[in-house]
């Protein structure tokens, strides 16, 4: 079971990532029509991954069309020329494997995890729909049925998750684009037609707008004949625009409330604009989360949650609530969401987390303590590299948002260089109340929980 | 329409801007090669003279230690007046020993690169650890410590009662953990398997004296194993390390396990009545074989082919073809002393009739006919693929040897595993359906409005109604 070492052998690009210790072996290449493709061979067990990722998100979506993105990754399912509605979940996981798709605010993807002995089923899959979508009437007003459904199950009828998709992105951010719900309107999915999945499928989902890594029991030069053999046809488009993020300057600090009825905790969402992706702030910040919420010895959860006995949950990092600090395109914010002790209000809560803060931003951390959070950095580096398809999404982001996958290497290096005079000076530029939304998410007395008025559960 | 001419059209757009491509039939899924053999990476087994059962298994793929101590101390060995007392001395044996804070144990373990935990299961009690590869001395001296000298501090003890009794409230507003719940407690009778999780008033009585007995009791070293997994030293010099920190753990007499009376399986309809519920949460099962009885593997490829994923029976009539539901699956648990066999859907009040009868209908379809060729070969590369695709991280081959020390299975269990599913037989499957899949001697429990499906279930026979607590 050790043979990533030989195989980086036959790797281009590769960086040895010092602070990992590991060294996983990258090969990039494109194809004629645009797409492009990172191989990453290990042996070791006969499963493999195969990512493909679309550089286009809900931040893409127009005016009338919120939900839309999404809308359309559904659209992906609904088979294609070759491979009818139904043939994804068959070809998967009669063999064992797993497959699934996601929108992101700048990107989409989709995934197949299988024994390795059915690549060539992966890619017959990806780039049947990727060349031959079928687009209808009949299946679109399926999907838009379905992502009704699953607006109505995973956040109407959950706590805290509309807050958080409809409202929360409107504290953060006044540019549409960054501020309008992922999930999207009722209204505006109804009124998605035809015509607009086809034209997102032609702008967005060509093979120029796509990046395919594969990860896991392969042979390179076997691989590279079938990735050409079933995508080197697709035809390219004319490049897409990507949408201009631009905050407008003059940001105002505020709180806004929510009354949830799903809720019997409340909540409180705060957070703060970050620093450009792989800036020096970037990794301070990136460092400074750690601090506050990494592990059973984070801050948080020593001081809040044992200590005052106030926070009772928490969850944060860049990019929180739809992303991560690997797929950080700027602009994103730094937010926690913490549940708290109703014995407080949310108030003393985030006056705690800014006294928390406060702190780092006044006196350096002391070094024992730097020493053991980035060692925490490192062993969660290392553990993300364990499974193929938490690989591939690493390979992919770096590919797509930064142009080099081999970045999967050496990025951990500027995750740990981070000194305490930059934590200081980043938490005093970036985390301060001026530049602060705040969003309180509290019960509001409801019916008991299933009373009418929610649809069925399909 | 619309359909076949975008598709031509992207297509000859194709065919213009780019090199024809090698002809390739696209109309078909391709010819793939057989699943490929895997051997499992060797393991090693040892004891330490005080009973300690040692497994280490070599990964040096990345520079990471996986760990596990599992011991027979689950909550089947709660007191009657204590259910919950296993998942408590779990869920505190890491916050603080004879020398160490809660805040010690959390810096120490963080500093490692690691992590720390311990839960309860049905058997058994697992504490669960990893670190960077470097750290493994000090991660084993950690879980050594937890599990021999942890002192369970009054403060932490009521912090840990006062966040379980309000979870506790959380998950008594949920249907389906009210299913499982009353399922358990019809299937297995008075005996141990029978409750799922503490009352209040047992989390209300836990003390730190309380916690620390059944720790005495049962975290001892000749009722346990430790596995590790991972980049590790030399093994000699591992087995010293070893010896170090788990060599002077006392041997002692383990007390009896408990009494399994376990009740024969019959036919009861039970309706827990939860009003304003929208949904009936259906649950059919029975009692069901261990994972040594010769029944295991034909009821575990029976169990996917009924319920196990979006390809199973359940899923695509009950589901897909009929509406009725958005969950339709079956399970198959096999603890190590008894079993439980379940279908389970939740659907709209307005089919509850036609729903139950599907599911029965399926349940009986199973026991009904041999499974055809092609859906038991499915049925089996879904297992083996899944089987494999677990081992891919160090904490997955960790959880398989777990789960197979704590049900007291063989050594080469995980070896023979996809060997013995490959070997199951149609009439197999058939003949195990008719003894535990078909719904003959199952119970039927129902989570629902009583006011909205009370009647019709009464048309499937005599229904005992009970209140959602």
């Amino acid at each position: 079971m050790k043979k990533l070492i030989a195989c980086s052998l036959l790797i281009s690009g590769a960086f040895l990532a010092s602070g990992a210790g590991v060294t996983i072996p990258v090969e990039t290449y494109q194809l004629k029509n645009g797409l492009r493709v990172i191989l990453s061979p290990d042996n070791a067990v006969p499963v493999v991954a195969v990512y493909l990722i679309y550089n286009v998100g809900a931040r893409s979506e127009e005016k009338g069309r919120t939900g839309f993105a999404h809308l359309f990754e559904h659209m992906m399912f609904e088979g294609s020329a070759n491979a009818p509605k139904g043939t994804h979940f068959s070809a998967v996981e009669s063999n064992g494997g797993t497959l699934n798709g996601s929108t992101h605010p700048d990107f989409t993807d989709f995934y197949e995890v299988l024994p390795s002995n059915k690549l060539a089923t992966a890619l017959w899959l990806e780039s049947d729909r990727m060349r031959s979508l079928s687009i209808s009437e009949e299946n679109l007003n399926n999907q838009k049925e379905a992502v009704k459904q699953e607006r109505r199950l995973s956040f109407d009828n959950q706590p805290y998750q509309t807050a958080i998709v409809d409202v929360w992105p409107t504290l953060m951010f006044r540019n549409w684009q960054s501020s309008h719900s992922l999930i999207g309107s009722f209204e505006d999915l109804n009124s998605s037609s035809v015509a607009d999945v086809a034209k997102f499928f032609k702008t967005y989902y060509a093979p120029n707008n796509a990046a395919l890594t594969i990860v896991g029991d392969i042979q390179a030069a076997e691989a590279k004949k079938l990735i050409e053999a079933y995508f080197g046809d697709i035809p390219s488009e004319a490049a897409p625009k990507r949408p201009d993020l631009t905050e407008p300057p003059g940001f105002q600090a505020g709180t806004k409330v929510y009354k949830d009825a799903m809720a019997r905790v409340p909540g409180v969402v705060m957070g703060y604009l970050g620093p450009k992706r792989r800036s020096p702030d970037y990794y301070a910040l990136n460092m400074i989360d750690a601090i506050l919420t990494a592990g059973d010895s984070a801050r948080i959860r020593l001081d809040l949650v044992k200590g005052k006995q106030s926070v009772i949950q928490y969850e944060a990092n860049l990019n929180w609530p739809f992303g991560s600090v690997l797929d950080y395109r700027d602009p994103e914010p730094y937010a926690l969401f913490l549940l708290y002790n109703p014995n407080f209000t949310a108030k003393q809560i985030v006056d705690q987390v800014q006294e928390e803060i406060a702190r780092l931003a006044n006196e350096p951390i002391d070094a024992k303590d730097l020493e053991r959070v980035k060692t925490q950095i490192r062993a969660n580096a290392i553990t993300g590299l364990q499974g193929s398809l938490s690989r591939a999404r690493q390979l992919a982001q770096y590919a797509i948002t930064d142009g080099d996958p081999a970045l999967i290497n050496s990025e951990l290096d500027r995750m740990l260089a981070v000194t305490p005079a930059q934590i200081q000076a980043a938490a005093k530029k970036y985390l301060t109340p001026d530049k602060r939304a705040v969003l309180e998410i509290q019960p509001a007395p409801s019916a008991q929980p299933g009373a009418p008025g929610q649809k069925g559960d399909r | 329409m619309l359909k076949t001419s975008f598709a031509i059209a992207v297509s000859v757009l194709g065919l213009a801007a780019q090199t024809p491509a090698q002809t390739m039939d696209r109309t078909k899924p391709p010819q793939t090669p057989p699943i490929p053999a895997y051997k499992l990476p060797p393991v090693f087994e040892t004891k330490l003279p005080n009973g300690l059962g040692v497994v280490l298994v070599e990964d040096a793929r990345f520079p990471l230690v996986t760990a596990r101590l599992n011991v027979q101390g689950g909550s089947k060995f709660d007191p009657k007046d204590l259910p919950g007392l296993a998942e408590g001395v779990a869920a505190v044996l890491t916050e603080g020993t004879k020398t160490r804070t809660a805040r010690q144990i959390s810096e120490e373990t963080d500093g490692l690169g690691g992590s720390l935990g311990a839960s309860a299961g049905e058997d058994s009690m697992t504490i669960s650890g990893g670190a960077l590869a470097e750290n493994l001395a000090k991660l084993l001296g950690l879980m050594a410590d937890v599990a021999r000298n942890a002192n369970f501090p009054k403060d932490e003890v009521d912090l840990y009662k006062q966040n379980r009794i309000q979870s506790l409230m959380a998950d008594r507003s949920q249907p389906g953990f009210l299913a499982d719940e009353k399922m358990a407690e019809v299937v297995y009778g008075t005996s141990p398997y029978a409750h799922i999780a503490p009352t209040p008033e047992a989390v209300q009585k836990l003390d730190s004296k309380t916690l620390a007995g059944f720790r005495d009791t049962y975290l001892v070293p000749n009722n346990g194993t430790l596995i590790l997994i991972g980049k590790l030293p030399a093994r000699a010099e591992l087995l010293k390390t070893i010896a170090e920190q788990f060599g002077s753990w006392a041997q002692k007499p383990l007390p009896a396990p408990p009494r399994m009376d376990l009740p024969a399986p019959k036919r009861q309809i039970v309706l827990v009545d939860r009003p304003g519920s929208v949904q009936a949460d259906i649950h059919v099962g029975r009692l069901a074989p261990t994972a040594l009885a010769p029944e295991y593997f034909p009821l575990m490829v029976g169990n996917v082919a009924l319920g196990g994923g979006t390809n199973s029976r359940m899923f695509k009539n009950i589901r897909e073809k009929e509406g009725f539901a958005y969950d339709a699956h079956s399970s198959y648990d096999a603890h190590r002393e008894a079993g439980d066999f379940q279908a389970v859907t939740q659907v709209r009040n307005e089919v509850i009739e036609p729903a139950m009868k599907a599911v029965l209908a399926e349940l009986d379809g199973m026991a009904g006919a041999p499974m055809p060729a092609a859906e038991l070969s499915n049925v089996k590369n879904f297992i083996a693929g899944n089987f494999l695709l677990g081992l891919e991280t160090q904490d997955g081959l960790a959880n398989q040897l777990v789960s197979m020390k704590a049900r007291g299975l063989p050594n080469d269990y995980l070896e023979t595993y996809t060997t013995k599913v490959r070997q199951v037989e149609p009439n197999q499957v058939q003949a195990v359906a008719k003894k535990y899949i078909a719904p003959g001697e199952s119970a039927v429990v129902v989570v629902g409005d009583a006011s909205k499906i009370g009647d019709a279930l009464k048309k499937l026979g005599t229904v005992t109604v009970t209140k959602a607590q």
